[in-house]
């Protein structure tokens, strides 16, 4: 408790007000003290061993790395060859910290790191395989392995995902012309084609002296791919390059905006100072056949001109990056709320994180993205990428094997406890928790996997029967702290508890205190671990000991939600849309409890938030449970 | 660490207290090294702390850093070092000696945040977290929510009596005017280099006038002037005369992609004008929000959030550089020249304000670390036991900075197992 | 209308062969339109001809009076974020222009470096023909004036050998320059109905000459440069001296034909004895005067460039060989009077054999070399006007 902010500097000093909130505050500390217990880690077998799904560049790289730390590595690849989509490339942008030199192409050298990969002791490589199911928890994951008709089942720790990507379906793009010349092509196809030297036409064989490169094929299109696939742009400068192995070609690129962010700029300007090499602006309308065997690629709003007309030989189509997972669970989980990563059709089916500033975060405890399954990115950006979630994935195993929490609360030894035998299986807290920590056995009887949570507590808040349990935190706990609150007889000064979020709504009533603004003395402020474990039984706890009011402050939620255990404001909203009932039984106004959302730099809101809701429970009268 | 490799704990020295240097404390602690935090400011959180919100989630920048300093106080292993500067790294992979000076704070641990000392004190000071736009008192909280929660005495500012006044409104014995600078080595297995960036000095564009005509401002400028903790408390009203912005400029590009100041791109500073529109558009619906751009540079799926700021009819773009920017005649408004390429005609735009997406300048362009290696821009390398994290070795937004951050901690790690 | 884009990669290497290699960095930003002050707000230059030339797509540019509106004031150069250096690589196209429209094969060796020693070899093996037969190589041999002094008229007689050989180089000079201006024009016109941008040939043609004229005297256009601020004044002071050299040409041939041959006396006013004319004769006065101003003009165009290299680059061959013919012509001119007055035949006269040289490479190759910029230039200018380009 902190009564400097909450007693002293947020109420005027030496009132009457202030006394009463500080014993307040005093009395809750006392029994927050007494009613919990030192915690004991949640100690289990554990295995360390790391499952790599995918075995391209983002794959390798996350197993050479978990490997070279120490830690013994399954890696699954689902062709019969590891090296994914660097196989297909003919070459690839050379590594540079600034200026690149010539040659601006060099080999991908991706025998040299499948041969390590596969020469790792500590990496037991699967190909031509597959992840069939994914049992378990994090540090006790039984996953099963299809591979060449047989199955089999590893002991795994922690998941890194990095089962890439593929290009989008140029099919769809048949007004560029694609599948109806034989001479338009995807940028993948043209790696292959550049493979032998001059590069030919397919329809008939000939030199294509005159290449056009089509960027935003697709992506950035509400009609195909909204994203853009961040790595094209630097594929078709350095495709340039290919083109211009042979002296007498052309290489046209058609961009919307050239995209080389960073130090990638170096590239663009090395790969553009070409004589052959021509870049303009237009938006692509169609690829046409001119007659003469070439084609127009025709062009309007370009810097060329209104309205122009492209010739070329040949015309690569510059195609995004569609996630393995948009599709495809591809972890094949056997858990209560499905095989996959959920969500994902925030983030167009990327296996990406929703928080800005714990980018390998996902909804499933022990796993972690990394590579094109993440975000569209380049090899190199992949390869750091993979090396991130590596550390992830040793820190996941090493936290479980510990009994300690993973993100956000990694230091937390607490877990949740049910008290089972009074379990009704209503199946709340399975559907509710937002990690997937609960399972359900045949019987349907809730089944709690500790690897997996995050200790939210949002079991604690969904369940009717009140038997989750934290050592140090639970329903009868912060039950007790409000049922403990003064409540003064005084008609005119209601008591209103406010339940904050920890994360984002408590330090900005703590910021707020110390710039020494003035909180309604109404109100006695209890942090929670989240709004999720928000339990009913609070509102009727309080209102029954003559309670006025009952404020929740959690954070923002929605599609770009910021709640650290993504749901637990939004689910504390929901249970309170069914609180009517209770207060119904109460004869009490639904109006005296409010959730309100505010993000941590509302500070300067605060106070003026919690006025509101004082008046609107004071124009609302006393409880009249008052005095009971 | 798994245990046969765990001969000696892993010992990593953190240069920056920065979104990448707090990520790789934080991560390193996390997987069990023990960690030394070196900050050259008296706080945390570095570029970040600035910021009013991120793109594209429009979150405020201080929700992930609290979590993160959360973490930190609950870990043992990580020891945080604030005005702090590295002076000399000598040694090589696991077994390096890195000096470093630590600057008077004049303000010990007693401190409880009480404010006293600041509202005693009758000095004042440019206050830098601002930007310079406001002043803050010579003993002073660099902001409201930073960590460590320490009041410091800026010595510089505060002569004569001013430390005793200041000393003497303490009711806890926290101010100690006789703190000298120290100098203290550590030993440690391996560093990581994230030192980010600083905002390119708008004033060395000679065609985008900034410091001669009024009401020209930087992109940190307007994060500053949009937030709460701002020196208008979040409105944003322009420099010369407090007027309500209703017409504003954006001017890309300035200094980045150009050989004659920042050769590369800034990778943020697309999205940060995106995202500063959002921020005049909410405060009147009126406004109107300009852009005009090389390219506009939003990788990935930050492509939607272009789409939904291109969306909104009062905010448009044109293709085309500013390179001409002059006072309004007879009044505080500023005229920017571009051309639209779309249509070939040079266009004059008149607005309240202007703002100059000026790009980030690695942190080794004014400042090297002595035994760590530059490019000639001033970018860190890496090696196999000093490595390179965050905007300091390569423009890039918050999220790869995080994610950057934790990659080098992995290969920092690493360079500890061998010993 | 639209438009067909077949890049022409030769033309791209022509222009970075011509001084252009810069030009592939260009990534259209328009910095260059906004900082350049001499160009008009519609359809500005040279972001679009830097596109067009890294296209190349010969047509837009050859025939462009943009390309000759551009000063190279190299303000773009300067602040270019790229160093594509669009005022080189303008200048580059403008001599591929001169090039494009002269009718001989004296265009391509009046670029290259290789052809140099070439075309010095006509103007003089010309001239030794006419010496050598004479065995003036030996200098005693030379005759001199009546008072013992050096004549070079009577080393290189005035009729028929100077006046017939410059007679005809300037002759074929300007037939060159005819017929290059006319496809230049031409070519223009079909740019503009080509362009769809509804600009169309009005205006008064001699309302357009005039206006020229007026820019051309006063320099207006060349003064709004930023970067090379100076470089207006320099080239004034070269264009003066040009033209007052230009009048003593013309009245020292009046003084020759009309009063020396044909005798009238209405040209004998201000004559006061043969050639070598006396220092007091006013014509000689105008001549020593612009020589001076020649001297210090093209003094101050080399400072300036060098000085400004750095910003605005280096020039190309093209631009020095121009430069350096003029700095030998004025040079060697003044050289040959103080020798001659100093009576030192032994230098005296090879002095005058190389300003005579350098004379004739000004003149003959005129049309070819940088010197042709002066006529495209300003039918450029007439053509912008007349196009209602800009007024």
């Amino acid at each position: 408790m902190s009564l400097r902010e909450l007693a002293v500097w947020s109420q005027e000093p030496k009132s009457d007000e202030a006394q009463l909130a500080a014993e307040d505050y005093i009395k809750m500390g006392v029994i927050k003290a007494q009613k919990g217990d030192i915690p004991e880690p949640y100690v289990m077998e554990t295995d360390k061993t790391i499952l790599v799904i995918g075995g391209g560049i983002a794959g390798m790289t996350a197993a050479l790395q978990s490997a070279q730390s120490g830690y013994q590595v399954v890696l699954v690849e689902k062709e019969d060859r590891l090296g994914g989509f660097v196989n297909k490339l003919y070459k690839k942008v050379p590594a540079a910290a600034g200026e690149y030199k010539k040659p601006l192409i060099v080999d991908t050298d991706i025998d040299k790191t499948i041969k390590e990969v596969e020469g790792n002791p500590n990496i037991k490589v699967f190909k031509s395989a597959k992840v069939e199911k994914t049992e378990g928890q994090p540090g006790q994951f039984d996953v099963t392995i299809a591979s060449n008709g047989n199955s089999e089942v590893v002991k795994i720790g922690s998941i890194i995902l990095a089962a890439g990507w593929r290009p989008y379906d140029a099919n769809k793009l048949e007004h560029l012309g694609y599948g109806k010349s034989k001479d338009v092509v995807t940028n993948i196809e043209f790696e292959d084609l550049a493979r032998n030297g001059i590069i030919k036409r397919p329809s008939d064989g000939k030199d294509a002296t005159r290449v056009a490169f089509i960027q935003c094929a697709g992506q950035r299109d509400p009609n195909h791919l909204s994203y853009c696939s961040a790595m094209c742009c630097t594929t078709s400068l350095k495709q340039a390059q290919y083109v211009r192995q042979n002296p007498d070609a052309t290489a046209m690129i058609l961009y919307k905006d050239i995209r080389t962010p960073g130090n990638l700029e170096y590239y663009y300007k090395a790969a553009q100072n070409d004589p052959g090499v021509m870049l303009t602006k237009g938006d692509v309308t169609a690829v046409t056949q001119s007659g003469n065997g070439s084609l127009f690629v025709e062009m309007e709003n370009s810097l060329l001109g209104e309205k122009v007309k492209v010739e070329a030989d040949l015309v690569v189509l510059a195609t995004g990056v569609v996630p393995a997972t948009v599709d495809d669970p591809i972890l094949n989980l056997k858990y209560r709320q499905g095989p996959g990563l959920p969500d994902l059709e925030l983030f167009d089916g990327f296996a990406d994180s929703n928080f800005i500033c714990f980018q390998y975060e996902t909804r499933r405890t022990g796993v972690y993205a990394a590579g094109c399954i993440r975000q569209p990115m380049s090899m190199s950006d992949a390869q750091e990428d993979a090396t991130g979630a590596a550390l992830k994935a040793i820190q996941a195993a090493e936290h479980v094997a510990k009994g300690v929490a993973v993100h956000p609360r990694a230091w937390d030894v607490t877990w949740p406890d049910p008290f089972m035998q009074r379990c009704t299986s209503c199946k709340r807290c399975t559907e509710e928790c937002p990690f997937g920590a609960i399972d359900e056995d045949e019987k349907g009887t809730p089944f709690y996997k500790p690897g997996r949570c995050r200790r939210c507590a949002t079991c604690m808040g969904a369940c009717p029967e009140r038997i989750v349990s934290f050592k140090d935190y639970h329903v009868d706990m912060i039950g007790s702290m409000m049922k403990n609150v003064s409540v003064p007889d005084d008609e005119d000064k209601p008591r209103i508890i406010v339940l904050a979020c920890e994360n984002d709504a408590y330090p900005a009533i703590d910021t707020a205190a110390l710039k020494h603004a003035k909180i309604d003395p109404a109100v006695r402020i209890i942090q929670l671990r989240c709004l999720g474990s928000t339990n009913l039984v609070w509102i009727a706890d309080a209102f029954s000991r003559g309670i006025d009011g009952m404020l929740l402050l959690g954070c923002k939620f929605g599609e770009n939600y910021q709640c650290h255990f993504a749901k637990g404001s939004e689910l504390a909203d929901y249970r309170l849309g069914k609180v009517q009932e209770t207060l119904d039984r109460l004869q009490l106004e639904a109006e005296r409890v409010g959730l309100i959302q505010v993000a941590i730099d509302e500070y300067n809101n605060i106070p003026a938030i919690i006025q509101k809701f004082v008046e609107r429970v004071k124009e609302i009268g006393p409880n009249p449970f008052k005095g009971f | 660490m798994s245990e046969q490799s765990n001969k000696q704990p892993n010992r990593i020295l953190v240069i920056g207290g920065g979104f990448s240097g707090l990520t790789t404390a934080v991560d390193a602690a996390e997987t069990g090294a023990e960690v030394i935090v070196i900050e050259k400011n008296p706080y945390l959180g570095g570029r970040v702390a600035q910021l009013n919100k991120y793109f594209p989630k429009l979150c405020p920048p201080i929700c992930g850093l609290e979590l993160n300093f959360k973490r930190l106080k609950n870990s043992p292993l990580i020891s945080v070092y604030t005005m702090a500067e590295v002076e000399n790294v000598s040694g090589g992979p696991g077994d390096y000696t890195v000096a470093v000076k630590l600057a008077p704070r004049f303000v010990n641990d007693n401190c409880v945040a009480c404010n006293a000392c600041s509202e005693a004190c009758p000095a004042e000071r440019p206050n830098e977290y601002n930007l310079g736009m406001d002043t803050t008192k010579a003993a002073y909280l660099p902001f409201n929510q930073a960590f460590p929660q320490k009041y410091v005495i800026d010595s510089a500012h505060c002569k004569a009596d001013c430390g005793k006044a200041c000393q003497n409104a303490c009711k806890y014995e926290a101010i100690d005017l006789n703190m000298k600078q120290e100098s203290v080595t550590f030993k440690v297995s391996s560093i990581v280099v994230a030192t980010g960036w600083n905002p390119y000095d708008a004033k060395k564009i000679d065609t985008l006038s900034y410091g001669s005509v009024k009401n020209v401002i930087t992109n940190m400028m307007m994060e500053r002037l949009a937030s709460p903790s701002g020196p208008t408390g979040g409105k944003i009203v322009r420099p010369s005369d407090g007027k309500p912005v209703e017409n504003i400029v954006f001017v890309q590009c300035a200094g980045s992609r150009d050989e004659n100041h920042l050769p590369f791109c800034s990778y943020i500073c697309c999205l940060a004008s995106l995202k500063q529109t959002t921020y005049i558009r909410e405060q009147n619906p009126e406004s109107k929000a300009h852009i005009f751009y090389i390219d506009i540079r939003t990788p990935g799926r930050y492509e939607k959030f272009y789409w939904k700021v291109k969306d909104d009819p009062n905010v448009s773009f044109t293709k085309g550089k500013v390179a001409k920017i002059v006072q309004a005649e007879g009044s505080d408004d500023v005229i920017v020249e571009a051309e639209d390429m779309q249509t070939g005609k040079k266009v004059k735009v008149r607005a309240d304000m202007v703002v100059l997406a000026t790009g980030m300048q690695p942190a080794g362009a004014a400042q090297k670390i002595n035994g760590v290696n530059y490019t000639e821009e001033g970018f860190a390398l890496s090696n196999q036991g000093v490595i390179a994290a965050g905007c300091g070795r390569n423009p890039m937004d918050v999220a790869r900075s995080g994610q950057d951050a934790t990659s080098a901690v992995l290969k920092a790690i690493k360079t500890g197992l061998g010993r | 209308m639209e438009q067909i884009i077949k890049p022409d990669l030769n033309f791209v290497n022509d222009i970075i062969a011509s001084g252009g290699e810069s030009l592939k960095k260009c990534y259209q930003c328009s910095t260059c339109t906004v900082v350049c002050n001499v160009t008009p707000d519609e359809k500005p230059f040279p972001r679009k001809e830097m596109l067009y030339a890294q296209w190349g797509m010969k047509d837009k540019l050859i025939g462009n009076p943009d390309v000759w509106l551009c000063h190279q004031c190299s303000d773009c150069t300067a602040y270019c974020p790229r160093g594509a250096k669009p005022g080189e690589v303008l200048g580059a196209i403008r001599k591929m222009t001169i090039s494009e429209y002269s009718p001989t094969p004296f265009a391509k060796m009046a670029g290259d470096p290789k052809y140099l020693l070439v075309l010095f070899a006509i103007p003089v093996l010309l001239f030794l023909s006419y010496i050598v037969p004479k065995g003036y190589l030996d200098f005693s041999q030379i005759p001199r004036g009546e008072d013992g002094g050096i004549v070079y008229a009577k080393f290189m007689p005035v009729f028929p050998q100077i006046d017939v050989t410059f007679g005809l180089a300037a002759l074929f000079a300007l037939a060159c320059f005819v017929v290059g201006i006319k496809k230049y024009w031409s070519a223009m016109s079909a740019q503009l109905d080509g362009s769809g941008a509804g600009a169309q040939l009005k205006g008064n043609l001699i309302g357009s000459v005039t206006a020229t004229i007026i820019e051309i005297l006063t320099h207006k256009r060349f003064q709004k440069c930023n970067v090379t601020k100076d470089r207006s004044t320099a080239h004034l002071l070269v264009f003066y001296a040009f033209a007052g050299l230009a009048i003593t040409t013309t009245w020292a041939i009046i003084y020759l034909y009309g009063n020396e041959f044909l005798g009238i006396t209405a040209f004998s006013l201000f004559h006061f004895g043969e050639s070598p004319y006396p220092l007091y004769d006013p014509m000689k006065i105008l001549g020593n005067a612009s020589a001076l101003t020649l001297l210090i003009g093209i003094t101050l165009v080399t400072l300036n460039r060098m000085k400004n290299a750095e910003k605005a680059g280096k020039g190309s061959y093209y631009d020095w060989l121009f430069i350096s013919v003029i700095f030998v012509i004025v040079a060697t001119g003044i050289l040959s009077e103080v020798l001659r007055l100093a009576d030192i035949a032994v230098l005296a006269y090879p002095v005058y054999f190389i300003h005579l040289v350098f004379i004739f490479f000004l003149f003959a190759y005129a049309p070819f070399s940088k010197m042709a910029h002066m006529v495209y230039r300003a039918a450029a200018m007439v053509f912008a006007r007349h196009s209602d380009r800009e007024v």
